[in-house]
Order: structure tokens, then C-alpha cells, then sequence
């Protein structure tokens, strides 16, 4: 299928429309209109391009798709290099899923920049897709850091009191982790002497032990950052609460998945011996940061705090099931991550909506609300049950194979992860109690709207793939497994010996060879 | 002894020849039939950059019989030159449009500030086509002593003056510095062509002596004075604030060029010979140069001041491929070619936005202040995405031509072994991010004064056709040069830095 370049028309659509976006003007209603609707366009063009991507999926095929190659800068061997697998595909689907949605969602929500707001949502879409697809160092990196900036306009120019404190601290945060990427990145490329900076050509390529340490130290730290995994998580709540809505749906449901993709797809497998080494140190954060996730949850008086430190708690458990190296693990880690996407991304949208007609997401200035927005409170309790992890909706299969994987590795760090689990249920179903129950709607809260037309369709999809991955995960899993299977033996492998690899040769460095003749 | 005639390269001389005309043309023309109307003069300007531009391709693809090096050394031109003369001709291209766009020197006669542009573009030019000191130094003081000129150029305005006193002072200092240098490697080697300079340093080990160690350590301080190099910048936040804006932008690229030419081809001769020591003064240059130029730059609320301590900064960056240059050969000068060229179109373009908002009315174009800049991403939206492109790309980020030429210069580092010192100048671009990203901020976070939002569509640009065409060719170079930087770093990679 490669010949109809599917994977360049999916990522580069949303840049053109973006680009297209700057003749049509947004001073009138009518303007504003046709903004939106070609912003809708294009991103459900690139929905349609995605969904053509799913159907001719090879399946039982582990290795890169839809392949497709160019020179770009010869000199370094850099090269445009995409293609993807059955780890990048339902991450892509993912985010050809989250846009228009995120699109369809601002049609009311934002009436300020709306020219300037569309683009930055497809540019950010652009490098979405292409951070997923990149299968050359630099490319990747240029969609990277490439994809900072629209953020950070999203939350800076559209979002909340604190707007642009969060947007520089988010923006800081993220750069200082990809900057020491680029460095191990171009210290890879040396050190290995392979002319080239095609990614795949360095995962057959064994790395001194002791190099691996400092350049899996270097993207681990990227990727953690991202994630985001504890202690590095503190831009998270900042960025989120301040985000417009759909920002934060973006945020939440795609862009901290670039962080464990990253770890999945360059950092383990890259670097091995290092991944195994860290491992139990990473587990460990990310028990502490699913178990602080959720206590600090816990104490959240702002609905979308508590929904963004969930974030926290949740990806912990990717974090985890990645490092457990086996089977259950890693595909129950891919599928966390879409999981993770739709359920937050889906509670991000609802309380949006409260947000809209209330002006304020205190959980103490609701209570009742079920009486006077009924449709709304059964959404509400769908999602925020999907993101606990009920049985029957997409929460459980994911965070259940997780477990499953860990408990394979490390009893210890089942138990501990699955208390995780338990605080979910208490925090998400305290704050259901408080906003949703609790007591007779009083005051502002008695003229609450329930949803609009609008409303309906945004989260129709979001609870239909909620019940459908959660009832019959098969045609996902069923993609992910090969490509899973595949990634473990790369990050199985062990590095012999290193004379066995000639090419490789150390750089001429104050730390010399620390660790060499380590297996 | 039959006295040796000398073979004249003409065509390599071409370029030179050109815009030495260019600028005695220039002056004789607005003293003979002086007019208000400035447009003839920036025409002939531009003409003569232009025709020097193409002189230069016609000397690289036929270059004239007796190989690079010619006149006994003092001329040489090879492919780092070409590429360097293209370079500056370029800079002062774009410089002297920003300076047509700028309102405030339209009050001044024309003649002097284009010629003075115009030989001071000489003086660089030969700076980078020598292997000869000596030449270096008469290059720096043509250079130089234009350049005190158009710091003063708005004699009427304090800051003006204070600027012109200030630059010629130090400036004068520093050139005795060089001087002083060049004579004490004279002394130790007997000889002011590098290539000389280099066969009697590897003849004679004595000759690497305390003497020679001395006059490099003055070559530094002179050289690391026009290039702005951390501690010896103090001049550069009072010069950039006070010049004119046009003459802030145009001593912000080209000079800097021609000095880190000269430097490189210096450190090519003697970098055998200096040891690790010198190495070591070179990096905690670098360290301290881009650590400052960055911390200080924070709290700068002028943005003239900010950008000359962002060039300060850049030079830090730069100074990093001069580290590197032993191991990493190639790579080392071609980033540096390329960073140059890049920071070229980026820098030159975030002083055009400079001079072109304040012709609008959003600041003064000679003392603009970052708050006058609030919501201009609204009221001119066009102007202020060109600035966000060029203050992106100064920040170093993907997909504009800065980042490219960071990669670039980074690499070579890690290839020559300083993984460390990559490390340090990607924190600092993390830190330099905070400021680009606050005119970033202003301009789209900030709501404009008085809530004027305007969205035409398309957006119009409000500027005239000088500040216009400059404009356009920095957007073009600074993304170009990210997305498409495939030919450009071929060439910088072809045009190794050489002494014959």
C-alpha cells in the first residue's frame, strides 16, 4: 500500500489545512464558520486516512508498514524515513480519533483567535502523527520539539487565569528533557559510526554497556518527563488545569503518550542492558507515582485536577507494564495508553462542559446534579468508571493485562500497583458522590442545561469505544500482540559481547569504559 | 634576485573590486547631486552587494589560474572565503534594506551611511580572503572604524553618541590588543603569513615559546572583543542600544562572521602547536560567553538590549565549533558557516520586525521596550508571525534553520569528544528559549493596548517594500534553511577552512 504514500497524506493533511487556514479570515461569524468547518474537514479527512491505514493493516506481521523513504540531508544520512507497526498504530488511531472530537468541541467553546486556534490544533496534529510514524532520529526530534510550540500556544492563548505560567512550564519542562535527548542522539551517531540516523538500522546494533547507560539515562529522562513519571509530573496539573478543554483532551490523550511511546519505541529496545539495569529504579517511581497520583487526586477540590493527577496514577501503570519485559506487560501497555486516551480525554470533555455553563470546576460548589442534567451524570459515571477500570469497559482489560504482566515479574509490584487500582475507585467515586449526588442542586446549579446536540456527539464516540474496547478488544489486540512480541525480543536481547561489534567504538571521553565487560 | 611581478587575480579580486567601486560611486554620487530622494543611493547600494554576490559565484566556478592563495598570500580565496563572501554580502544586503525601512535616518544624508555600509563590507571581506595578519588587521580597522561611525550615526540622539565614544574607546583598545598579539607571534616566528607561521612553529620548538603564548592569548582578547566573546563584551548592550537599529542589525551578523573567519584560520595554524591550555581558554570562553550572554538576556526589557545579548550568546554558540574544530575537522567549520548563515536571516529579520513595528507605531523602532509589542500577534498579524519565526528559530527549535545550525554545531563538538560542552550549550538554549518565547508571549498572550483586534484576511504585512523584501528573505532563509538544509550544508561542508 505504500505507494499511495498513506502515512504522508495522514500527517501532512492537518499541515496543509493548518497552512490553508491563514486565507480564510475570522473577523466575522460567517468567517469563524467556514474556519471551523475546514479544520473539521481536514481532520476528519485524516480520520478517514487513518481508518484506510487500519483496514489494510498486515496483520500476524511484526515489522514497520506502509513504509515510505526520501533522501533529505544526505550528507548526515539523515532521511525521511516513516512507516508504522502494531505499537504506532493504535496510537495514530488514537489521535485521528481525539481531533475532531477536540475540534467538534470548541465549535462553542472558543469564540476568541479562531483562526489561530484551528492551526495551532492541526500543526499540533501534524506533529502528533509524525512523532508516532518517524523512524529517523532527527525526523523524529523535528516533530518532537516541533510539536511544542502549538501547545504551548493552545494553553498560553487560550487557557485560564494561569495561562501563561503553565505554558512556559510546560514548555521548559519538556524542552530541557529533549534537548539531553538530542545530545545522546548525536552521540549515538558517533559513537556507532553508522553514517546514518535511521532508527532502525541501531536497534540491530549492540552499544557499550557503559554507553548505554548514560544515553538511555538521556532519552529515559526525555520520555519521563513526558510521561509524565514521578518526580518529573510537576508541569502536568499547571498545564492541564490551565488548558482550554480540548487542550487539555490533546494533552492528556495523546501528547503524554509520545512520552511511554518514546520509551517503547527508542529507549528500551535502543539501549537493553541500560533498560534492564534502570528497571526496577523506574518501577519503582512509577509505583510511587500511581500511588501518589492517586492520593493527591484524592484531595483535589478542582474536578479537573483530579482528573489530571489521575493522569499521573494511570500512566504509571503503562510505565510499569512496559518494564515488566514480557508479553502481557507490553501489550497491555499499548492498549493502557488508548484506554487512557479515550476514558481521560472523555472526563477532560465532561468537565469542559460543566465548566461552560457553571464557571467553575470546585467540586464544592456542585452537588445534585444528577436531578438537572441526568444525561449528563450517566456519561459522567460511564467515563469515570471506564478510567477506574470497571469490568466491561476499556479500563479493565488494560490495566488487568498490566497487572497480569507485573505480577509475572514482581508479585511485590502487583500488590503494590493494584492498591493503585483501589485508590482509583475511592477518588473517582467520591468526587461522582460529591458532584453528581450529594444533596438537592441549589442556587446556579438549578438551571444547569442538560447536553445539547452538539454535546451528544462528542462523547457518543468516546463511550461507544469505551464499551467496544472494553468488550471485545480483539481487533486491537490482535494487531498490537505480533508488534509486542517483536519489541520483546529486541529489548530481551543481551549484548554478548562487545568485540563482537566492531563498529562500535567508544568516543574519547573523561568516563572511560566504567562498565565494560559487564554482560 | 629578479624582482617577482605578480601574477593579479582579477577575477578573484572581482568581488572586492566591485564593492570597493560600489562604495567610492556611492559617496562621489550624493556629493555631486545630493536630493532628499534616498531611493537612488539604497538602489546602487543594493546593486553593487548584488553584483558583488555574483562576482563571487563567477570567481568559484572559474577560479583564475595560480590556485587560492595569491599575492604572496596576503589574498586567498578558496571555498570558505566564497561561502563567507557570499555570507557577509548577503548580511549587508538585508542590513541595508532595514536600513532604508528605518524612518529616522531618512532625516540624514544617505551617501555617508551606505558607503560607510559599503566599505565596511570591504573591510570584512578582506578580513576572511587572507591568510596574512596583517591584512587581518587592516580588514578589522576598515571595518571598525565605519562601524564607530554608523554606532554615532544619529548625532542628535544622546544614546547615540554615548554609543559611537564607547565602541571607538574600547574598540581602539582592543585593536591595540590584536595588534600587540600579531607583533609578539612576529617576534617568536618571524613571520605574519599563518602558513609561515605554522611551518616555523613545527620547525622550531622554540618558537612556541612564552612570547608566542602571549601574543595568542592577545589574539584572543582582540578577536574576542569584536566577536563579543564573555569578558569582553561590555561594549555590546550600550552599542546595540544606542546605533541606530539598522546599524545595530548589521554589526550583529557580518562582523561577526569576518572576525570568527580570521579566528578560525589563526587556530588552524597554531591549534598543533598551543596545546591544551588554549583549548581550555577557548572553552571556558565559550561556557562563560553563552552562560552570560543567555542569563542576562532574561532580564532585559529593551528589546535591542535583549537581542545584543542574545548575540552574545550566539557567539558563545559559535565559539563551541572553534573548540571543536581540532577534532571534529570539517564538521567544525561548516557548522560554523552554516550557524552564521543562519543567524544571518534570523537575526537580521527580528531587527527588521524591530524597525518595521516601530515605523507602525508599536514602540519606538530605536528604543522599543517588550511590552510595546502586547497582542501584536492581533493587530499585526503577519509582522508578528515573522518575528515568532525568527525568535523561534533563534531558540533553536525545530522546524526552523536555528535548529538545524545548533545540531550542526553540537555534533561536531560530540565528534571532537566534548559531549559535556554540548550539553551545557543545549541547557543554555533551554534557557534561551525562556526570553525568545517572552516576546512569544507578549505578542499573542498579552491582550493589545486598546483591544484593537485586527484579522483581515489575508493578513496584511503594513510595511513598506524595503523592510517588505527584507523580511521576506529572512522568513524564507530561516525556514528554508530548517526544512530544506540539504544543499546549504552541503556546501558549508565543502568549504573546509584552509591556509593554502
Amino acid at each position: 500500500m505504500s505507494e499511495y504514500s498513506l502515512i504522508s497524506w495522514m500527517v501532512f493533511l492537518p499541515l496543509a489545512g493548518g497552512l490553508a487556514l491563514i486565507f480564510v479570515g475570522d473577523s466575522d461569524e460567517a468567517g469563524r464558520r467556514r474556519v471551523r468547518l475546514l479544520s473539521m474537514a481536514v481532520s476528519l479527512a485524516a480520520f478517514f486516512v487513518s481508518a484506510a491505514v487500519y483496514v489494510s493493516f498486515r496483520e500476524n506481521f511484526a515489522g514497520m508498514q506502509f513504509i515510505e523513504r526520501a533522501e533529505w540531508i544526505p550528507r548526515f544520512g539523515i532521511s525521511y524515513h516513516v512507516g508504522l507497526d502494531g505499537i504506532s498504530l493504535p496510537l495514530i488511531l488514537l489521535t485521528t480519533f481525539l481531533m475532531p472530537i477536540a475540534i467538534l468541541f470548541s465549535w462553542k467553546d472558543v469564540e476568541k483567535r479562531v483562526r489561530l486556534y484551528h492551526m495551532a490544533f492541526l500543526f499540533l496534529e501534524t506533529g502528533m502523527l509524525g512523532v508516532f510514524v518517524a523512524l529517523d532520529f532527527f525526523l523524529f526530534y523535528v516533530f518532537w520539539e516541533g510539536m511544542l510550540i502549538p501547545m504551548y500556544m493552545i494553553i498560553g492563548v487560550w487557557g485560564g487565569a494561569n495561562r501563561i505560567y503553565a505554558a512556559i512550564k510546560f514548555f521548559l519542562y519538556t524542552m530541557a528533557g529533549s534537548v539531553l535527548m538530542l545530545v545522546a542522539i548525536m552521540w549515538l551517531y558517533f559513537a556507532a559510526g553508522l553514517e546514518t540516523f535511521d532508527i532502525l538500522a541501531y536497534m540491530e546494533q549492540p552499544v557499550q554497556p557503559w554507553l548505554q547507560g548514560w544515553l538511555f539515562a538521556a532519552f529515559a529522562l526525555s520520555f519521563a518527563i513526558k510521561v509524565p513519571v514521578f518526580p518529573f509530573h510537576t508541569w502536568l496539573p499547571d498545564a492541564h488545569v490551565e488548558a482550554p478543554t480540548a487542550g487539555s483532551v490533546i494533552l492528556a490523550g495523546v501528547l503524554l503518550k509520545m512520552g511511554t511511546y518514546g520509551l517503547m519505541r527508542l529507549a528500551m529496545p535502543l539501549f537493553p542492558t541500560a533498560a534492564r539495569e534502570f528497571a526496577v529504579f523506574i518501577m519503582v517511581l512509577a509505583v510511587i507515582g500511581i500511588i501518589y497520583g492517586a492520593l493527591v487526586a484524592m484531595v483535589q477540590d478542582d474536578v479537573k485536577k483530579l482528573v489530571a493527577y489521575s493522569s499521573v496514577s494511570h500512566l504509571g501503570f503503562v510505565v510499569l507494564g512496559l518494564f515488566s519485559f514480557n508479553l502481557l506487560g507490553a501489550s497491555g501497555s499499548v492498549l493502557q495508553m488508548v484506554n487512557h486516551g479515550v476514558s481521560t480525554g472523555a472526563l477532560f470533555l465532561l468537565v469542559g462542559m460543566i465548566y461552560s455553563r457553571r464557571h467553575t470546576r470546585m467540586i464544592a460548589d456542585f452537588g445534585g446534579i444528577a436531578r438537572v442534567m441526568p444525561v449528563f451524570s450517566v456519561f459522567f459515571v460511564i467515563a469515570a468508571l471506564s478510567s477506574i477500570g470497571l469490568p466491561g469497559l476499556n479500563g479493565f482489560v488494560g490495566e488487568f493485562t498490566i497487572l497480569a504482566g507485573v505480577f509475572n515479574r514482581s508479585p511485590a509490584f502487583a500488590v503494590a500497583a493494584a492498591s493503585g487500582v483501589v485508590l482509583a475507585a475511592v477518588y473517582m467515586l467520591w468526587m461522582l458522590q460529591r458532584v453528581l449526588f450529594n444533596g438537592e442542586p441549589s442556587g446556579p446549579n438549578l438551571g444547569l442545561r442538560d447536553l445539547g446536540a452538539r454535546e451528544w456527539c462528542v462523547l457518543i464516540p468516546m463511550v461507544a469505544l469505551m464499551f467496544g474496547l472494553g468488550l471485545y478488544p480483539k481487533p486491537i489486540l490482535s494487531k498490537i500482540e505480533p508488534s509486542a512480541r517483536a519489541w520483546l525480543q529486541q529489548v530481551n536481547r543481551r549484548v554478548i559481547s562487545v568485540e563482537a561489534a566492531p563498529k562500535i567504538r567508544a568516543l574519547d571521553l573523561a568516563a572511560r569504559p566504567r562498565g565494560e565487560g559487564r554482560p | 634576485m629578479n624582482p617577482v611581478i605578480p601574477v593579479i587575480p582579477w577575477v578573484n579580486l572581482l568581488p572586492l573590486i566591485v564593492v570597493v567601486v560600489g562604495a567610492v560611486t556611492v559617496l562621489l554620487w550624493d556629493t555631486f547631486f545630493p536630493s532628499r530622494d534616498r531611493s537612488f543611493i539604497i538602489t546602487l547600494t543594493l546593486a553593487t552587494l548584488a553584483g558583488a554576490g555574483a562576482a563571487t559565484l563567477l570567481a568559484v566556478s572559474a577560479p583564475s589560474a595560480g590556485g587560492a592563495a595569491s599575492l604572496g598570500g596576503m589574498y586567498l580565496f578558496d571555498r570558505f572565503t566564497a561561502f563567507l563572501f557570499v555570507l557577509i554580502l548577503l548580511a549587508s544586503f538585508i542590513s541595508s534594506l532595514i536600513a532604508g525601512a528605518q524612518a529616522s535616518l531618512e532625516e540624514m544624508p544617505a551617501g555617508e551611511y551606505f558607503s560607510l555600509i559599503l566599505f565596511a563590507t570591504s573591510g570584512m571581506m578582506l578580513m576572511v580572503a587572507t591568510r596574512n595578519l596583517l591584512m587581518v588587521f587592516i580588514g578589522l580597522e576598515i571595518l571598525s572604524l565605519s562601524l564607530y561611525v554608523l554606532a554615532g550615526y544619529l548625532r542628535s540622539r544622546l544614546e547615540g553618541n554615548e554609543a559611537a565614544l564607547k565602541y571607538f574607546l574600547l574598540g581602539a583598545f582592543a585593536s591595540g590588543f590584536l595588534l600587540f598579539g600579531m607583533a609578539m607571534i612576529y617576534g617568536a616566528t618571524g613571520s605574519v603569513d599563518l602558513l609561515e607561521i605554522a611551518a616555523r612553529l613545527s620547525a622550531n620548538p622554540p618558537s612556541r615559546g612564552p612570547a608566542f603564548m602571549l601574543g595568542m592569548g592577545f589574539i584572543v582578547v582582540g578577536l574576542g572583543f569584536k566577536v563579543a566573546a564573555v569578558p569582553f563584551n561590555m561594549w555590546t548592550p550600550d552599542v546595540y542600544e544606542g546605533s541606530p537599529t539598522a546599524a545595530a542589525a548589521f554589526m550583529s551578523v557580518g562582523p561577526k562572521a569576518a572576525a570568527f573567519a580570521a579566528f578560525f584560520r589563526i587556530v588552524l595554524a597554531t591549534g598543533d602547536f598551543t596545546g591544551e591550555k588554549f583549548t581550555t581558554v577557548l572553552w571556558v570562553l565559550a561556557v562563560l560567553t553563552m552562560t552570560t550572554g543567555n542569563a542576562v538576556a532574561i532580564w532585559q526589557s529593551n528589546i535591542k538590549r535583549m537581542l545584543a545579548y542574545s548575540s552574545i550568546a550566539h557567539a558563545g554558540y559559535i565559539l563551541v565549533a572553534l573548540v571543536a574544530m581540532r577534532g571534529g575537522g570539517p564538521l567544525a567549520a561548516g557548522g560554523f558557516l552554516y550557524y552564521m548563515l543562519v543567524y544571518a536571516f534570523m537575526n537580521l529579520g527580528a531587527f527588521c520586525v524591530v524597525v518595521a513595528a516601530g515605523a507602525g507605531g508599536a514602540g519606538s523602532s530605536e528604543s522599543p521596550r517588550i511590552e510595546d509589542y502586547a497582542g501584536m500577534g492581533f493587530t499585526r498579524p503577519a509582522l508578528a508571525a515573522a518575528m515568532a519565526i525568527f525568535m523561534v528559530s533563534l531558540a533553536g527549535l525545530p522546524p526552523m534553520g536555528g535548529f538545524v545550525a545548533k545540531f550542526y554545531v553540537f555534533a561536531s563538538a560530540i565528534k571532537a569528544g566534548y559531549v559535556w560542552l554540548a550539553v551545557v550549550a543545549v541547557l543554555n538554549s533551554v534557557a534561551a528559549a525562556y526570553y525568545y518565547l517572552r516576546l512569544v508571549v507578549v505578542m499573542y498572550m498579552h491582550e493589545p493596548p486598546e483591544g484593537g483586534d485586527r484579522t483581515d484576511s489575508p493578513p496584511v504585512l503594513g510595511v513598506g517594500t524595503y523592510a517588505f523584501t527584507a523580511l521576506l528573505l529572512a522568513v524564507i532563509g530561516t525556514l528554508g534553511l530548517g526544512i530544506f538544509p540539504g544543499a546549504a550544508l552541503e556546501f558549508a561542508m565543502r568549504s573546509p577552512v584552509l591556509l593554502n
